[in-house]
Formats: structure tokens, C-alpha cells, sequence
């Protein structure tokens, strides 16, 4: 899966598949954090492409640095040094109010917890993203019913999340991604609160949306039974990257 | 309110809010039953003082000279005998065809010196019409020995029960009324004891003395006065909706009356009272702001617990795109709802009270054996709850403003959570 072809990759610069757009591109990034008197180097020179359509992990073990290069990818966070683009899109380079507008549009993300609104139903959950964008409440609705059904939830539509299980949460807040149409949906740890069946369950899911809505995925992950669901497997040490 | 976060959710907003408030229902119940309980006690304090106060006005208007009184300008400042309304009878009528919806008392009010064998003391003279001066009303409640004057009576006068103690008075003694004339000289009338009264109001009881419009016009026209005009020192003017006093004032003030003449309210002829009522407003106004300090401060409590234990969920709404002011909008309004409902609570059971004591009254016997007198007046000692629209609005707008105020800290709170605060695990 890895070519080392080019000069960057001999510099450890993770490369996607060939022949494939890339949509997000991490070049150089660093990302430090103080931790009162200590300054944490949570990444290290992360060079990093994402094609369109891909199905990705990001394993590494606990505080190796996930959280961090997703936000840096979700506009959640900026670099410390480095570039992170995404669709063409240099996020280094914009506000807090046009990263929070970026974010809404083209970023869809699945948390390892707490991922919906406690005191919205599934439904309402699925639709809260798309009534940020403002979209017409008619399509609203049908998107929402729809990826509900997708998720096999149709009939929990109205049930809140506190009467629903982790793994069912877990495909409303994929179901709830999907509908708003981003280009990419980033999932930190989503299985992380799973039993293995239910993990690989959301994982199966999430790659069958990947394969059939053409829907890029990175998501991170410290279980290595979860790899061989994967298409591509970018290893996190230390905040560097090394694939395999 | 519209940033590049995206559109504000109203709907959403209104809907996320209205659930939050009863996520921790405990909690909002403890709340909204403290400050609906609160805000009913002080609806209910609020309606026994106004009803307390205007019971008071009432009857300071019904002893007193009305609603409205019209007489010679520079009276109330010095309220010389000489200063008398010749033509009193031509105003009479001229305010009867004004169609005024109420009464008018034509009077005549004077300072005297009254005598007898055992003792001097001043009076105030007040010549009525006895059989239709609303005074009669009051008047002959109180009455404990003796007869109520007659029309026409030249020579009798009822009298307080205290001036008649002082006086050494009873039914059938004479009384030597001496009055201070313009000249400087005095004019001297006698009088009999037909009747005493009693009102437990000091004032009254000590120095009223009333007698027919007749026996009164007997100094007047000592001083000059033509008795066919029918001089009266004051008309007063009594309304049967004491609403429509601003009303009339300006009406009668637009009448052609005679040169020299002024309307006055009744606020204008009993300073006293107003200050009085003003003063005992003060302390209505602390408990308000006692419970109102509460209901801040319970609303503040409520709403910002609510607010940091959600720091996760506001982060979670803020990554998912919500702009910082719909989250402080969120609060806002999560903060108007639970003053809404406190409000809607608190008007039930506070409506409920004051609906209570305005049909059967407050029994305040207890608290003032044989009712309050006080400024020249007295306060029944059943007393019936009475709110104004304005007062309604007030309470109401208090509330509503004091909570709003009491959310924008909690709600400035939320407006800070940054998204990556949903991710800390
Ligand atoms: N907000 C922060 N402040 C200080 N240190 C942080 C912060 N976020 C992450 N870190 C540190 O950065 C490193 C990487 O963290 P993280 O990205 O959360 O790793 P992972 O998701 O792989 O567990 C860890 O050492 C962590 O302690
Ligand atoms: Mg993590």
C-alpha cells in the first residue's frame, strides 16, 4: 500500500493510494501544548495525504496523538507550524468564525462519547447539523429519515439517546455525519466504548457507507483488531507518523 | 446573531432549551416552587398594601372634601373665613349641568373658638347639606347619643366625642361659636348639641364639629355674604369611578368657572396622606427587593449549575457548527423559561390569594383593634386585596427583567466553550 517512490515518503510522508485526488494535505505539522511549566509536543512533522474515498486508521496508542492531527484535519484546532489543507482549503489560514463555518460544511465527525444532544431524539440529532446549514426543513426531515433508515434505527427515531446503547448512539452520530454531506468524516475512537461486536458492527457500517456513498472516513483507533477493516492503516508514535 | 457558524436554529434553540430546563427536574421544581412561592407572597403583600392604602384613600375622600374640591385659590394655604364662594349656589348648578357621574357637596368650612362654661378649644365648623353630604354616611355611623341634623337647622351641631368630653357637652348644651372676621374683629354665634359622634379618628373626634349649611352661612354673612347667593366656602365633588379623577379635574378646570376659583385632587388637599402612603410604600418596596434578590439569585444558581455541568454538550454543539451567540442565546432563553413558568406558577397561586382577600377580605383587627387612623384618615380593619393593571405589569416586568439580567452571566459562560472542550474525556 505504501509507495516509496518520492523523495517525501523517504521522510515518512504518508501518501494515499495512487491515482486518487487528494483531499486533505498535512505538510510539517506540529502541534505543541503547554502542560503548566512542561510543553507537550503532542506532534512532531506530520506529512500527511487523504484521497478522496478512502477508508483510513489512525492507530497508535493512548496520548501518541490522534485527538490532535483529527482536530488539526476538523478545523477544531490550529498547528502549532505546518500547513494542513483540506479540498484546497488552507485552514491555517483562516479566522475562528470561518474555520466554525468550514467545519459545518465540510466536516463530519463521530466522537468516541457524548456524541449527541441529550435532550434531542435520534431523529432531531440527525437533523441538527443540516438546520445549522440552513437547509429547507422538508429535505431536512427526508435526509434525516433516510440516513436513519441507513443506520437500521428508523424505528428509534424518537427515542432520546439516554434510552438507546452506546453502539446505537454511535450510528446516529454516523447517520447524523453522513446526512449533512461533508467531504470527510472524522471518528475518534468511535468504537472505543464498543464490545468487539458491536465495534466491528459500526465499523462494517461505516466502511459500507464509505464503499457506497463514495464518503472519505479517517478514523482512529488503539484496537488492533479493528486494522483489518481498514484500507489503510497510518501508524501514530510519539506524534510521528509511520505507516505500515 | 447570524455568524458564519451557520444559521441560528431558533426552532432548535427553542426546543433544546425548553428540554434543558427540565433535565434535572429536582432541581428547576425547587427553583421554580421558591420563586413562584415567593413571587405569590409578594403579589399577595403587594394587593393587602395597595388595597390597605386606597381603603384609607377612600375613606379620607368619603370624611374629607372628595375626590375633587373647588374653592377660592390661596384657601389651602391659608384657610381664612373671609374667603368664601359668594355665589354658591350658582356653582352648584353650574357643576350639577357638567353631568358629573357622582356626587356634589356643597360646604362650608370654617375656624372656630367653641365655649362653654367649662373649657375653650378651636373647631373646625363644617356646614353640610345633613341629609345628602356623603359625610352624613360616615358620620352617622358613629353617632352615640343625640339625633343627625335636619335640613335647615339653624342652631344645631353634632360634635366629636373627644371635643364633647373637653367641652363638658351633651345632647341639648349650648356651645358659643366665635370666629375671627376680616376686619380684624370677631362674630359670635351660639349653637346646641343635637348629636355625638364618634369615628376613632383623633382628628375628628377632637376638633370636627358639623352643623347645617344655614347655621355656617350665619358667619359668612357676618363677613359680608349675601345668604339669597347661598355662600359656601368649598364644593366638593365626589366621583362614583375615582378612576376618572384626572379626567374630571381637567373637565371642571375647562368649566367657566368664577374668577378666583381652583380645582384641586385630593392629593393636592391631603399632602399628608400621599407622603403617608408613600412612605408606607417603602416598605412594600424592600420586600420586594428581598424576594426579588431571591429570585435573581435562585435563577442565577439554576441556570449556571445547568451551564457547567453541560460544558461537554455546549462544546459538542459548538463543533458541530452552533455560533457562540446561539449557545449564549440558548442560555438566555433556557433563563426566560424558567421565568415564564415561575411566573405563570406564581401568578396562579398569587392571582389565587389576592382573588381570596379580595372577595372575603384580610380580618386585620387583630393587628389594629378598632381599625388605623392615621393621617387624618382610617383604615377599615377588614381590608380587600386590590391590584392595579400597572402594579401587574410591574411585578410581572420585575421578573421578567431580574431574570433575563440573572441568565447573561451563565449565558456569557456557555459563550466561551470552545468546541474542543466536547473532547476532553
Ligand atoms: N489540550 C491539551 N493540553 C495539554 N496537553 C494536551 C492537550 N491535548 C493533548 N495533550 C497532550 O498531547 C499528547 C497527545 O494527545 P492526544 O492527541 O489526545 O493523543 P491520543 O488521542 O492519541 O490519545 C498527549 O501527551 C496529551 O497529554
Ligand atoms: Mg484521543
Amino acid at each position: 500500500m505504501n509507495t516509496q517512490t518520492t523523495e517525501a515518503s523517504a521522510q515518512s510522508f504518508s501518501q494515499p493510494m495512487a491515482g486518487t485526488k487528494p483531499l486533505v494535505v498535512m505538510e510539517g505539522v506540529t502541534k505543541r501544548y503547554r502542560q503548566g511549566d512542561v510543553m507537550v509536543e503532542a506532534l512532531r512533522g506530520v506529512n500527511l495525504t487523504l484521497a478522496e474515498g478512502e477508508f483510513s486508521a489512525l492507530v497508535g496508542p493512548s496520548g501518541s496523538g490522534k485527538t490532535t492531527l483529527l482536530n488539526m484535519i476538523g478545523a477544531l484546532d490550529k498547528p502549532t507550524s505546518g500547513r494542513v489543507s483540506l479540498n484546497g482549503t488552507d485552514l491555517t489560514q483562516l479566522s475562528g468564525a470561518k474555520l466554525s463555518a468550514f467545519r459545518l460544511h465540510q466536516v463530519g465527525f463521530v466522537f468516541q462519547a457524548y456524541n449527541l444532544v441529550p435532550v434531542l431524539t435520534a431523529l432531531e440529532n440527525v437533523a441538527f447539523v443540516m438546520v445549522l446549514q440552513g437547509r429547507p426543513p422538508k429535505e431536512i426531515e427526508q435526509r434525516a429519515m433516510h440516513y436513519l433508515e441507513r443506520v437500521e434505527l428508523a424505528d428509534l427515531a424518537h427515542r432520546r439517546p439516554k434510552a438507546m446503547s452506546g453502539g446505537q448512539q454511535q450510528r446516529v452520530a454516523v447517520a447524523r455525519a453522513l446526512a449533512a454531506e461533508p467531504r470527510l468524516v472524522l471518528a475518534d475512537e468511535p468504537t472505543a466504548n464498543l464490545d468487539t461486536h458491536t465495534a466491528f458492527d459500526l465499523l462494517d457500517l461505516m466502511h459500507e457507507l464509505n464503499r457506497e456513498e463514495k464518503m472519505t472516513f479517517l478514523f482512529s483507533t488503539h484496537d488492533q483488531r479493528v486494522l483489518e477493516r481498514a484500507s489503510r492503516v497510518i501508524s501514530l508514535h510519539d506524534g510521528k507518523i509511520e505507516e505500515g | 446573531m447570524n455568524t458564519p457558524d451557520g444559521k441560528t436554529p431558533w426552532k432548535s434553540l427553542v426546543r433544546i432549551s425548553w428540554r434543558s430546563l427540565w433535565r434535572n427536574r429536582r432541581r428547576t421544581y425547587i427553583t421554580l416552587s421558591g420563586i413562584s412561592l415567593g413571587f405569590a407572597l409578594t403579589v399577595f403583600f403587594i394587593g393587602i398594601g395597595d388595597g390597605g392604602h386606597n381603603n384609607m384613600i377612600r375613606n379620607a375622600v368619603n370624611m374629607g372634601d372628595g375626590h375633587l374640591t373647588i374653592q377660592r385659590e390661596g384657601y389651602l394655604d391659608a384657610p381664612m373665613n373671609h374667603l368664601f364662594i359668594a355665589q354658591g349656589k350658582q356653582l352648584e348648578q353650574q357643576l350639577l349641568q357638567a353631568g358629573i357621574p357622582g356626587r356634589v357637596a356643597p360646604r362650608i368650612q370654617l375656624q372656630v373658638l367653641a365655649s362653654t362654661s367649662g373649657n375653650s378649644i378651636g373647631a373646625a365648623l363644617t356646614g353640610i347639606q345633613p341629609e345628602t353630604d356623603p359625610k352624613t354616611n360616615q358620620l352617622k355611623k358613629g353617632l352615640v347619643t343625640g339625633e343627625w341634623l335636619t335640613t335647615g337647622d339653624p342652631q344645631g351641631v353634632v360634635v366629636g366625642a373627644r371635643m364633647a368630653e373637653k367641652l363638658k357637652v351633651k345632647t341639648g348644651s349650648k356651645i358659643v361659636l366665635m370666629a375671627g372676621s376680616e376686619g380684624g374683629g370677631t362674630n359670635t354665634h351660639l349653637v346646641r348639641v343635637r348629636g355625638v359622634f364618634r369615628t376613632g379618628i383623633e382628628e375628628y373626634d377632637s376638633f370636627v364639629m358639623i352643623s347645617s349649611l344655614d347655621m355656617a352661612q350665619a358667619f359668612l354673612v357676618d363677613e359680608g355674604a349675601n345668604p339669597a347667593g347661598r355662600p359656601v366656602t368649598r364644593v366638593a365633588v365626589f366621583l362614583d369611578d375615582e378612576s376618572a379623577m384626572g379626567l374630571w379635574k381637567a373637565r371642571l378646570k375647562a368649566l367657566s368657572l368664577p374668577a378666583g376659583l381652583v380645582v384641586l385632587d385630593w392629593q393636592e388637599m391631603m399632602p399628608q396622606l400621599v407622603s403617608f402612603v408613600a412612605f408606607d410604600n417603602i416598605g412594600n418596596y424592600i420586600s420586594l427587593v428581598f424576594i426579588f434578590t431571591m429570585v435573581a439569585f435562585g435563577i442565577l444558581n439554576t441556570i449556571m449549575m445547568g451551564v457547567l455541568e453541560r460544558t461537554r454538550e455546549f462544546g459538542l454543539l459548538r463543533a458541530l457548527g452552533m455560533s457562540p451567540w446561539a449557545l449564549f442565546t440558548l442560555v438566555v432563553m433556557e433563563t426566560f423559561w424558567l421565568s415564564l413558568t415561575a411566573l405563570a406558577i406564581g401568578w396562579v397561586l398569587g392571582g389565587g390569594l389576592h382573588a381570596y382577600f379580595a372577595l372575603w377580605g384580610l380580618d386585620m383587627s387583630a393587628m389594629y383593634p378598632g381599625g388605623m387612623a392615621t393621617s387624618g384618615t382610617v383604615m377599615d380593619s377588614v381590608i380587600y386585596s386590590e391590584l392595579s393593571g400597572a402594579r401587574v405589569g410591574m411585578l410581572t416586568g420585575l421578573i421578567l427583567g431580574i431574570t433575563l439580567l440573572s441568565g447573561l452571566y451563565p449565558a456569557y459562560r456557555a459563550l466561551r466553550v470552545t468546541p474542543l472542550q466536547a473532547l476532553q474525556t
